[in-house]
């Protein structure tokens, strides 16, 4: 079993940072799905990117921990 | 023949002498007066400007008092509390929680400034703060027991910081560091010079304006009672900064009004912000928070700065952009988990939108879609729609949820220290944080109680957990009460 972890998301769009325990085998891309379902505005996330704190694109194929994201980190997800 | 005034009050106010049995350093410990530690000599020219003598105090006072203790008398026989809009009930129910025994607090730092302040005159000074802080108690103690017939939740005023709610935890944070572990010298420079001068205008006279357009006019006259000590003893922190610059301690000044601001900026946000632009009535919003910030805060602090050469703050720039949004963002956090709070929340109506749009032009672009969605969410799916059920990430730092973030702009930020990763809202927080590492490290946040298991994770669990009975005790939004079933016992099988 992956490691269970926790990372601090922020939708660009919305007002709050959220925590998301997660697997740490995760893709980014269902990260993001799974924060922006959470937000104000869940509807459609047809176009973004995931970046972390250091700004660095995030591929959304990957996991989390392949991204170099691990427990306690940050990650922003941009609409448009 | 009788002395004048001014003829014995030196006597009285400086009565420092030379020690010869004890060294001075152990009479005034540097763990207790401050850092840097200077001989008494440095400290001779100590001079608050408003001078107070006993008699004068007492018979100021009891004037105050009988003023506050009249209009309570008197509006007590017409049914005050029924009359009061109910926003506004909802303000008085915040602030009373958050302030009253801060005062409290903020009496054991006035007694430690009367124990360990260098000069004499500066001990006097302190004495007689730390009376006018035991009435600043003891005031919102008793108008809160005053309004318990007409609302139960008002008990908080005397119970918020005996919980662990997490708007008590924030401010608990601040007022351990700010007024209950600090020594004398780090008291008068963030205590008296910044939180006192610098931002309690807006709580205590910007609010008593709006209070008198509310009609709640003993609320009012007690906040401007208070209002009055605080200007007076408020002064000490002058005098005790002049010191430190005039001795080579510059550095460390800014530095403790650089922190202070910053500190105190986030807490005025959340307990004055967000309730004056969205509790108020709108009949009695006198003016925006950002105009009152600007008006009672800024220009006087600009002022006070520029007396002693000191730089603004370095995150100024981004303190200046935060006026715009930052309590907007707090305020659709506090609505969205109203469930943990004492107090009701408003979603603002449509005459109130308007307000908010002439009042912050990027209102109506970043925040009324949010609210617009909101209240469609309330109508077609009920009240639990509007409620928000992931765990925010809190700043390791302030305490508060990270909220500070808007369209194209995230200033939350981390640090990791030996193995533990912290979450900061914003850089200053995480540089407040980096300057005393020792003294923050290990404090734990409401969420990494949650992650470790110390804390409850699930909703009921965690109502328990921080002292509110839900749903009777909980915050609701403000118009919209409570779905009916809410109130339904929950079925047994």
């Amino acid at each position: 079993m992956p490691p269970v972890i926790h990372l601090f998301g922020f939708v660009s769009d919305d007002f709050l940072g959220r925590v998301l325990v997660t697997p740490s085998d995760q893709t980014i891309g269902r990260l993001a799905e799974q924060l922006v379902s959470w937000g104000w505005n869940p509807e459609a996330l047809d176009r973004y990117r995931v970046t972390n704190e250091a700004g660095a694109v995030l591929d959304p194929a990957l996991t989390i921990a392949q991204a170099g994201l691990s427990s306690g980190d940050l990650f922003t997800v941009h609409r448009g | 023949m009788a002395l004048r005034r001014d003829d014995w009050l030196d006597v009285a106010r400086k009565v420092d002498w030379t020690y010869r049995y004890v060294d001075e350093r152990e009479v005034f410990p540097e763990s207790m007066s401050g850092t840097p530690w200077f001989p008494q000599q440095a400290w001779k020219e100590w001079n608050e400007v408003y001078r107070t003598t006993y008699r004068e105090y007492v018979r100021n006072q009891r004037a105050k008092d009988d003023a506050v203790m009249g209009a309570r008398s008197a509006l007590s026989k017409i049914g005050i509390f029924e009359q009061l809009d109910s926003g506004w009930m909802q303000l008085v129910k915040f602030h009373q929680g958050t302030f009253a025994l801060a005062e409290y607090a903020a009496v054991v730092a006035e007694q430690r400034m009367a124990r360990f302040g260098r000069d004499s005159a500066w001990r006097t000074m302190a004495t007689l703060g730390a009376l006018d802080e035991t009435r600043h108690g003891q005031i919102p103690l008793l108008l809160g027991h005053d309004m318990l017939p007409f609302d139960g939740n008002f008990d908080w005023t005397h119970k918020a910081y005996h919980t662990n709610e997490w708007v008590m935890i924030a401010a608990r944070h601040l007022f351990d560091d700010m007024f209950l572990a600090a020594s004398a010298v780090d008291l008068a420079v963030q205590l008296n010079f910044v939180f006192e001068t610098g931002f309690t205008n807006i709580q205590f006279m910007a609010m008593a304006a709006m209070a008198d357009g509310a009609s709640h006019h003993l609320f009012e006259k007690a906040l401007a009672s208070i209002q009055t000590d605080e200007a007076r003893h408020g002064q000490i922190g002058h005098p005790v900064l002049r010191t430190l610059i005039e001795n080579g301690a510059k550095e460390h000044a800014q530095y403790l009004v650089d922190k202070m601001w910053w500190r105190s900026w986030r807490l005025f946000l959340a307990l004055t912000g967000s309730p004056t632009d969205y509790l108020v009535p709108l009949s009695a919003r006198r003016r925006s928070f950002k105009e009152f910030m600007q008006e009672w805060v800024i220009e006087q602090f600009t002022k006070n700065i520029a007396e002693f050469s000191l730089s603004r703050p370095w995150f100024w720039d981004l303190f200046v952009e935060e006026l715009e949004y930052a309590h907007h963002s707090f305020q659709l956090g506090l609505y969205s988990y109203r469930t943990t709070l004492w107090f009701d929340v408003a979603m603002p109506d449509e005459q109130e939108r308007r307000w908010l749009s002439e009042k912050y032009p990027s209102w109506n672009d970043t925040y009324a879609p949010i609210w617009d969605k909101l209240e469609r969410r309330w109508q077609h799916q009920g009240e639990g729609s509007t409620l928000e059920y992931a765990l925010p990430a809190v700043c390791n730092l302030c305490q508060l949820p990270t909220l500070f973030l808007r369209p194209g702009k995230n200033t939350a930020c981390t640090r990791e220290v030996g193995g533990r990763k912290y979450l900061f809202c914003s850089e200053p927080c995480r540089w407040i944080f980096d300057q005393e590492f020792s003294r923050f490290a290990g404090h734990t946040s409401v969420i990494d109680r949650i992650m470790a298991g110390v804390t409850p994770g699930n909703l009921p669990d965690l109502h328990e957990w921080m002292g509110l009975k839900a749903p009777t005790e909980t915050g609701k939004d403000l118009r919209r009460g409570l779905d009916r079933w809410r109130l339904e016992p929950v079925p047994k099988i």
